[in-house]
């Protein structure tokens, strides 16, 4: 008895098999090549599993956590409460945060670096850093420039008035012939003068400045950021409140440089989750205090078309390439193992018979999630896609092996002997005679299982692969209409499928009439 | 020559086919065709099988021309001897022309032109030169069956085996095919193994008559003929 046998003996008796059952299984498994299947697949099984197990546990506590790519985003460090550097000369601020926040949700460690305002745009444009978070106002003339992620804070123009003074004053109406005060050169001093030339705009080098007027009587009310002044009154306790509604209002977004919708869709993604996790709320109350209620909650629905088809493009040419990539590699491996398949039994049989009946017989998502997170464990560093590609082709190459051996075995045993009697080597034999006619016989089948593999790449999804239905995902996130998205996205996939379901269809009945297997 | 010497061949099941065969066929100029007869089971296609060297006896020896067929190389012993199945087994994906030049361009590594030229001239000596672009699934019995020999014929096998070739055709096919193997014999000597003794009659001079796997008879087609007939009354 070899060493093989003696593993297989352990095996069965652990299992609760007599000597006697092990015995008959041993001979049946040697001498009638029948049987081996059944009954060596329990066993051979459990081999694999414990061979994974050992695997696992030994190597899984060297693994060190793999490095995570790094998100960079710029802000001026000069524009308080958003983004300033504190007394210890730390940078910080409501933009500070907010990139912490959206990097941590990307996943990805955060660099953020302060440059000047002037050239903020051209450094994010020539790549200098990924996006700015630093309250960039959405306006039509920049967003010909950059692609802006959804908003996430709203601001705008508010009029402050003295909290106890001026109890009366309601709205900006209420203070016509009256003296308001704002920085010189601001948005909000031409606001003033433009719309309001009934006021009495008086302009001033900084908001300090107008601070001091306001508390000693000078000025009745100044116009500034909703949320600056909110601040102000915050943390230097001034003893001003807003009034009114908002004069105009500005959408804070995120720009990156145009050509990154995937980054784009994972930042919009990052946003929404942050809103919905009340992280924006409680920053809103930490740096913007009495104003913070009303502008905790962005919502915005908008994303361009334009946008949206470049991200279902691009999506649906991630899922093709998976696609065609796994069905490429499976169908290289399923040529080897169908032949085996078919072939005599053989250790090696019972091997790719085992396999190709376990990754039949288990859900491709446990697959996935199986490569995506095993391989670091054994020490791979993979990217999503390639794990994607690898379970997608162990996959499509388990259910193809099965297409090629059925197709091996449809041809007649009598072609075989005919080439032999030929004088053609078995490797020829095989390579003009057996397999033109096994593929032929095989294509429908073949077709059908690509269509299988097309249609669970959707699934690769889960392990944030930025194939389309990640994208639709992305896009519904922003957008919130699943019906309509979801439903593109499965006519993508059906302009696909439904061709090559007709080809297999056409093929099948070419087969028939060309004579194949049935002689 | 083919010298069968006390060859006996039995099937993984138990059931011996060929109990004791001994057969010397000898060609000569004016004999070009021999007949392998018997009932049904009485072992003539494994004894096919055997001299084509796809089954292996448990007993005894094959001699071709004076060489044991075991110790030939495939090669060797491909060039000797040609098959034509029972059923043809023309290969369905390939046309006529190129069933009949896959061998001599993948084996004998000749150039696919004058493969080509070849197999023209074989199909015209068959009888089927207006078929060379069909598929085997739109030929006729009878064509088929030329094409199945024009297949082996190209490779000029000095011995060509043929299990029941008339067993498809019509008696008109059957007279042609016939014909087309007088035709042939003057470079190939053929080894028929078949039931239909009008046929062997007319294509044959001599026969060989085996029963349970033995040798009853190896005699002028007359004599033999005379007696599997006789047997079969008997019976
Ligand atoms: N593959 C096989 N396995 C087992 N027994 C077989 C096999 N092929 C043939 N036999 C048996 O061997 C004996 C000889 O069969 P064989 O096919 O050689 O006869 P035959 O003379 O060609 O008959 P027929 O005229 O019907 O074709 C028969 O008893 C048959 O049942
Ligand atoms: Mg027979």
């Amino acid at each position: 008895m070899n060493l093989d046998d003696r593993k297989w003996k352990i095996v069965q008796r652990h299992l609760g098999y007599s000597d006697d059952d092990i015995a008959q299984s041993f001979n049946s498994v040697y001498s009638r090549p029948g049987k081996l299947i059944q009954s060596g697949l329990f066993a051979t099984l459990l081999i694999w599993a414990a061979i994974f197990w050992l695997l696992f546990s030994f190597i899984a506590p060297k693994v060190e956590a793999s490095e995570p790519e790094q998100l960079t985003v710029a802000l001026t460090g000069k524009y308080p409460p958003f983004s300033f550097y504190d007394q210890d000369g730390e940078l910080t601020g409501f933009d500070v945060d907010v990139s912490r926040g959206v990097a941590q949700e990307l996943g990805l460690d955060i660099k953020i670096i302060a440059t000047e305002w002037d050239g903020i745009l051209a450094g994010l444009l020539s790549g200098k850093f990924d996006a700015i978070i630093g309250s960039m106002a959405i306006t039509a003339e920049r967003e010909k420039q950059v692609d802006f992620s959804r908003p996430y804070y709203v601001s705008g123009a508010q009029l402050f008035v003295n909290a106890e003074n001026d109890t009366e004053i309601g709205s900006i109406n209420d203070l016509a012939g009256r003296r308001v005060g704002a920085v010189l050169g601001e948005t909000f001093e031409h606001y003033l003068t433009e719309k309001h030339p009934k006021i009495e705009t008086v302009t001033y080098k900084s908001t300090v400045d107008i601070y001091q007027d306001m508390l000693n009587g000078r000025l009745d009310g100044f116009v500034t950021d909703r949320l600056v002044g909110g601040y102000q009154i915050q943390s230097a306790k001034m003893p001003f409140r807003p009034a009114g509604p908002l004069l105009y209002r500005e959408q804070m977004g995120i720009p990156m440089a145009p050509g990154h919708p995937i980054l784009l869709a994972r930042i919009n993604q990052a946003l929404e989750a942050l809103e919905s996790s009340g992280f924006m709320a409680d920053l809103h109350r930490k740096w913007f205090g009495p104003v913070a209620a009303d502008n905790a909650a962005v919502r915005s629905g908008e994303m361009s078309n334009r946008t949206i088809a470049l991200m279902l493009l691009e999506g649906f040419g991630v899922t093709i390439g998976i696609a065609c990539l796994s069905l490429l590699c499976g169908f290289l491996l399923a040529v080897p193992a169908g032949v085996v398949l078919h072939g005599k039994p053989s250790p090696l049989l019972l091997i790719v018979r085992t396999t190709v009946d376990f990754v039949r017989g288990t859900p491709v998502l446990i697959q996935l999630f199986f490569v995506y997170f095993g391989a670091p464990q054994i020490g791979l560093t993979i990217s999503p896609v390639t794990s994607a590609i690898i379970t997608l082709s162990i996959n499509g190459a388990a259910y193809m092996a099965e297409v090629v051996r059925s197709g091996l075995m449809a041809v007649p045993p009598g072609q075989k002997l005919a080439a032999r009697a030929l004088g053609l080597s078995h490797f020829k034999v095989f390579r003009f005679v057996v397999w033109p006619q096994a593929f032929r016989i095989a294509i429908p089948a073949l077709v059908n299982s690509s269509v299988a593999l097309l249609k669970d790449t959707a699934l690769v999804s889960v392990i944030s692969v930025a194939e389309v239905v990640r994208q639709a995902q992305s896009i519904i996130s922003v957008t919130y209409n699943p019906m309509k998205f979801y439903f593109i996205v499965a006519l993508m996939f059906f302009v696909f499928t439904y061709p090559l379901m007709k080809f297999a269809g056409r093929w099948e009945k070419a087969l028939k009439k060309r004579g194949y297997a049935d002689d | 020559m083919i010298k069968v010497t006390g060859l006996e061949f039995t099937y993984p099941d138990g059931t011996t086919a060929l109990a004791d065969i001994s057969i010397d066929l000898s060609f000569d100029d004016d004999e070009h065709i021999t007949a392998i007869v018997g009932p049904s089971g009485s072992g003539k296609t494994t004894l096919l099988q055997c001299l084509a060297r796809f089954l292996t006896p448990g007993q005894g020896s094959i001699e071709i021309d004076g060489i044991p067929a075991i110790s030939m190389s495939e090669a060797q012993f491909r060039s000797k001897v040609g098959v034509v199945f029972q059923n043809l087994n023309l290969f369905p994906h390939l046309n006529v022309l190129d069933n009949l030049t896959l061998a001599p361009v993948e084996v004998a590594g000749m150039d696919k032109g004058d493969a080509e030229r070849e197999a023209m001239e074989m199909l015209e000596r068959v009888g089927v030169s207006n078929l060379v672009r069909s598929y085997p699934s739109q030929l006729s019995g009878g064509q088929a069956q030329r094409v199945a020999i024009a297949r082996a014929l190209v490779l000029k096998p000095d011995f060509l085996l043929l299990d029941e070739p008339t067993s498809a055709l019509d008696i008109n096919t059957t007279n042609a095919l016939a014909e087309l193997l007088e035709d042939l014999h003057s470079s190939t000597n053929f080894i028929i193994v078949t039931h239909d003794i009008p046929f062997v009659r007319k294509v044959a001079k001599r026969a060989v008559l085996i029963q349970g796997g033995r040798v009853v008879s190896h005699d002028l087609v007359e004599k033999v003929m005379h007696l599997f007939l006789q047997q079969n009354e008997n019976r």
